[in-house]
């Protein structure tokens, strides 16, 4: 369980010290390797930076590139195919949703500006985190 | 002619100065009257053609019956000369055959005489002529038969006395020279006739001439002028065209900007919404962070109170619990409305995004099942909906559902509260659209709002119901994509109406215009 890194995509700061924060709430002591753009997440995630098993929380609004981009190029690599991949954006627009979960995202979470929800969400996330050989679909 | 020459120049000129129309109206005029000229010049000529066979018949008649009359003048001479010779031949030889002859002779002289008197009917010279040869030949006949009879009574010194006489020779001499006259008359009247009837042919056969060269002068104007007009009518297609192409390649530029535009502005706006949504999860995450300090905080700052206790120090820790709680309900109050706002705008951007998709509706049943939605309202506050049956189209049902659901909700939402709500929904056809109305008896709209109301966050009146002023600015977006328009009429008090005016038949700029 503990050899699992957590790889945090995410442009913004704010946003990534509260999902951070949240995610210490809810429990979960795995270590977390901050990407605050789509370039250093590509290395990370596929020029070996980051090594053993990985879950990714992934921003799709970043500022150089498309996080539908690294989703695709995630779940179409030989080895990081069964990462599992948790898309945390701002956009709940039903069609950009869809084609998450085509591309093979496990979990979508919108970033509601109501915190209560946006905390539950983290925190369940926490317990999705404890039960990490998941099922493809989730 | 001349004029008509005249004319097609003056055509032509006009036709090579501008307007194609003015020389195809140049034309319709030029052609009737080449035409009629054509035709007039055929029946001329028919008759001239006409005329000239009677006058050929005529002229033929009379050189026959000339030619005749010549004929039977001679056989008068010859017959009273043979009368003469045989009567001479008698009297020297008493032979009877001379006899004979000289009776046939003289037979013969009477008739000729009628019937060349009929001849000269028509013939006034002639026969005038012939009115003094006529007793000379009666003359002539009574002194053959006195010497004949004196002859056979025995008396054949009388007869040879009146035979020697001047009198018979000179009567013979003067019917010959009359007779003579009238063969030179006739003759002289031949030639004139036929002079007159050669001049007749020569003058018709100018005619003739000068009629079908006219002809073939019509028949070559007209085919020029008919080359003109079609060249002008070809030119004026081929401007049309040309118009008509240019037309549409600027109708498809524009609408090509148009669509360009209005993806940028709906991309901006789902940006900008997208964008505006990062800083506010960070505004609100770190207030409730706030929050969970502040009880943090205050914990710790009861703890301490419990070892220092100061004079009146609960309230006062109390009352700043309550200023920090009330900026924190500010800040979160806000965080809220605009919350909403930017949804409101992303909606709408996506609203002018989605695919339309056209099904037929029937109408009466969707208004009628929004309304019944906003049953629970209406009972609420004593308010009433009226759905008239209405006009069915083939629309997007979602769009139309969601514009009928917003004018109700809006309708229903600013009733009076001194009258019972009441609420029309109307609609009609006209041959290219179709016409909805909700008209209410509420509160109304000042005119001065009645376009303000359509804009997005812009609300009208008494701001004493819930509202971000977003559902008028969705419903014109939705008409607008419809490719309709939206109209407000009200009167502050009196209540307002919308009318919503759609084409029956819709194209979606955005996926169908390059096919069109």
């Amino acid at each position: 369980m503990n050899a699992v890194t957590i790889i945090l995509v995410e442009d913004d700061d704010g946003h990534a010290r509260l999902v951070e924060k949240n995610l210490r709430r809810a429990g979960i002591s795995n270590p977390i390797t901050r990407c605050a753009d789509g370039e250093r997440a590509v290395q990370c995630l596929f020029g070996g930076a980051c090594a053993g098993h990985l879950l990714v929380l992934l921003d799709l609004n970043l500022p150089d590139m498309s996080g539908i981009d690294i989703l695709q190029r995630l779940k179409t690599d030989p080895k990081l195919g069964r990462t599992p991949v948790v898309v945390l954006t701002t956009t709940d627009d039903k069609i950009e949703v869809q084609r998450c979960y085509d591309l093979g995202c496990n979990v979508y979470i919108t970033k509601p500006v109501d915190y209560e929800h946006f905390s539950n969400a983290i925190q369940q996330l926490g317990l999705f985190l404890a039960v990490v050989q998941i099922p493809e679909t989730a | 002619m001349a004029e008509l020459v005249k004319l097609a120049e003056n055509n032509a000129k006009a036709n090579d100065r501008d307007a194609p129309h003015q020389g195809a109206r140049g034309g319709r005029l030029a052609l009737p009257v080449l035409l009629a000229v054509g035709f007039l010049t055929l029946i001329g000529l028919s008759l001239a053609s006409i005329w000239l066979h009677e006058r050929a018949q005529q002229d033929a008649e009379r050189t026959i019956a000339a030619h005749a009359l010549e004929a039977k003048l001679v056989s008068l001479l010859l017959n009273l000369r043979r009368a003469e010779s045989s009567q001479r031949g008698y009297l020297l030889s008493g032979d009877p055959q001379f006899l004979l002859t000289h009776r046939l002779a003289i037979d013969d002289v009477q008739p000729a005489l009628a019937e060349i008197e009929a001849a000269l009917a028509n013939n006034p010279v002639q026969r005038e002529a012939f009115a003094s040869v006529k007793p000379q030949v009666i003359e002539k006949l009574d002194e053959l038969r006195e010497t004949t009879r004196r002859y056979d009574t025995g008396d054949t010194a009388g007869a040879i006395a009146l035979f020697k006489t001047e009198a018979g020779r000179q009567y013979m001499e003067n019917i010959t020279a009359i007779v003579e006259r009238m063969q030179e008359e006739g003759e002289r009247q031949l030639a004139l006739t036929s002079a007159q009837f050669q001049q007749a042919t020569r003058i018709v056969l100018a005619a003739e001439l000068s009629g079908a060269a006219l002809i073939v002068a019509v028949a070559l104007m007209s085919f020029l002028l008919s080359r003109r007009s079609m060249r002008a009518l070809q030119t004026a297609h081929q401007e049309l065209r040309d118009n008509n192409a240019a037309l549409e390649s600027t109708i498809a530029e524009r609408t090509r900007y148009l669509l360009d535009a209005n993806n940028e502005i709906q991309s901006f706006a789902s940006i900008v919404s997208h964008d505006l949504r990062s800083p506010l999860v960070n505004i609100m995450g770190f207030t409730s962070e706030l929050e969970t300090f502040r009880k943090n905080m205050f914990e710790r700052l009861a703890a301490l109170r419990a070892q220092a206790p100061g004079p009146d120090a609960d309230n006062d820790d109390a009352a700043l619990g309550g200023e920090f709680d009330e900026a924190v309900e500010y800040i979160k109050g806000s965080i809220a409305k605009m919350d909403r706002l930017i949804n409101a705008i992303l909606v709408i951007s996506r609203e002018g995004r989605r695919n339309l998709r056209t099904e037929p509706v029937d109408m009466t049943a969707l208004v009628r099942g929004v309304a019944d939605g906003c049953m629970h309202r209406t009972l609420e506050i004593g308010a009433e909906i009226t759905v008239e049956p209405l006009p069915d189209m083939t629309i997007d049902r979602l769009a139309i559902e969601q514009v009928f659901s917003n004018l109700l909700d809006n309708a229903v939402k600013f009733m009076r509260t001194d009258v019972p709500g009441r609420i029309y929904v109307k609609g009609r056809e006209t041959p290219f659209s179709v016409v909805y109305e909700v008209r209410d008896n509420g509160r109304g709209i000042d005119p001065k709002d009645a376009e303000r109301v359509f804009d997005l966050f812009r609300r009208s009146g008494m701001r004493d119901r819930q509202g971000e002023g977003i559902g008028l600015a969705h419903v014109r977006a939705l008409v607008r994509r419809l490719g309709g328009s939206i109209r407000l009429a009200s009167e502050p008090g009196q209540g307002c109406t919308f009318t919503v005016t759609l084409p029956k038949r819709w194209i979606d700029p955005g996926t169908d215009w390059n096919r069109q």
